[in-house]
């Protein structure tokens, strides 16, 4: 069989390839997509038809999960404007990456009294993060964008730490 | 996936844990990270006047196979020198502690940090000496 890549979760969607998008309206989309798809509603004549309707539905499974989720939304499009931008762009600042050891560190050691103050800051990093992802985008600066990605990886991976704790 | 026996034993026992004083002029230290995975890893050496390195620590976040890679590099560290320590390899550590493929980019992380850390002590050194030959 031949391999085809899977096209954009954009794409797949019919929607902008933007940061924002409408949490209503996508979801509307998502509905009208499955209904339009959905196997018991496409009899297929032959087998062909039968993989592609599977295939197609499948398709707008992964793209919604995807575009559901505003961190893995950014990442899909910095990869559909700009192929390997986020490979290209791991390097991180060892100034950064310090912060997020000792960020890790106290997380994995804070006591009960520290987990709300930690979860407000945590809360507010990735406010930044987002804030500075779309000034990113804005800017035409795609390979700033990926690091910025990148960097709010730890914040998010600490706020999950954080959150199986309590 | 099962992990090596000895990744589980540097995951459970891991050796030269902790931080050594990044501001000491003999100490080197390396920050490097995989944000893919959300890993990052310090790893530090401390070098005496004939290039030895006398101590080597590390503090990683990370999958078992991370912390275990570091934690080995610390080990094979200690005792050598700095020239011998910057041929290290990535594949040695995979060898020596089984990783699958899929790991192989924990056992690149510790070979990165060996690295930077070797830079960051080969700059203070020559800041240093600079700052010798100034003041004579």
């Amino acid at each position: 069989m031949i391999h085809v890549p899977a096209p954009d979760p954009f794409t797949v969607f019919g929607v902008a390839k933007s940061l924002d998008l409408d949490a209503r309206a996508l979801e509307r989309r998502y509905l009208e997509l499955s209904r339009e798809c959905h196997p018991d509603l496409n009899r297929a004549a032959n087998t062909a038809d039968c993989v592609a309707v599977l295939q197609r539905s499948a398709e707008i499974n992964d793209a919604w999960k995807v575009l559901r989720d505003p961190w893995q939304r950014a990442k899909a499009l910095l990869e559909a404007k700009a192929p390997g931008v986020l490979d290209r762009n791991k390097k991180l600042d060892p100034m950064f990456l310090a912060d997020a050891l000792e960020l890790a560190e106290e997380v994995a050691f804070a006591r009960d009294d520290a987990l709300a103050p930690l979860q407000s800051r945590l809360d507010q990093a990735l406010e930044g993060d987002w804030q500075q992802l779309r000034a990113d985008l804005d800017a035409g600066d795609l390979d700033a964008a990926a690091r910025t990605l990148h960097a709010s990886h730890y914040h998010r991976k600490a706020l999950a730490d954080l959150q199986a704790k309590s | 996936m099962a992990y090596s026996d000895k990744v589980l034993d540097h995951y459970q026992n891991p050796r030269n844990v902790g931080s050594l004083d990044k501001d000491d002029p003999n100490v080197g230290t390396g920050v490097v990270g995989a944000p893919e995975c959300g890993d990052v890893m310090k790893l530090q050496i401390k070098v005496d006047d004939h290039g030895s390195i006398v101590d080597a620590k590390f503090k990683t976040y990370g999958c078992g196979s991370a912390i275990a890679s570091s934690s080995l590099a610390t080990e094979w560290l200690k005792g050598t020198t700095v020239d011998a320590a910057a041929e290290i390899k990535n594949t040695q550590i995979v060898e020596e502690l089984s990783l699958p493929p899929v790991k192989i980019h924990c056992s690149v992380l510790a070979e990165d940090a060996i690295k930077a850390a070797i830079e960051d002590w080969r700059k203070k050194q020559a800041a240093a000496k600079g700052a010798a030959a100034e003041t004579k």
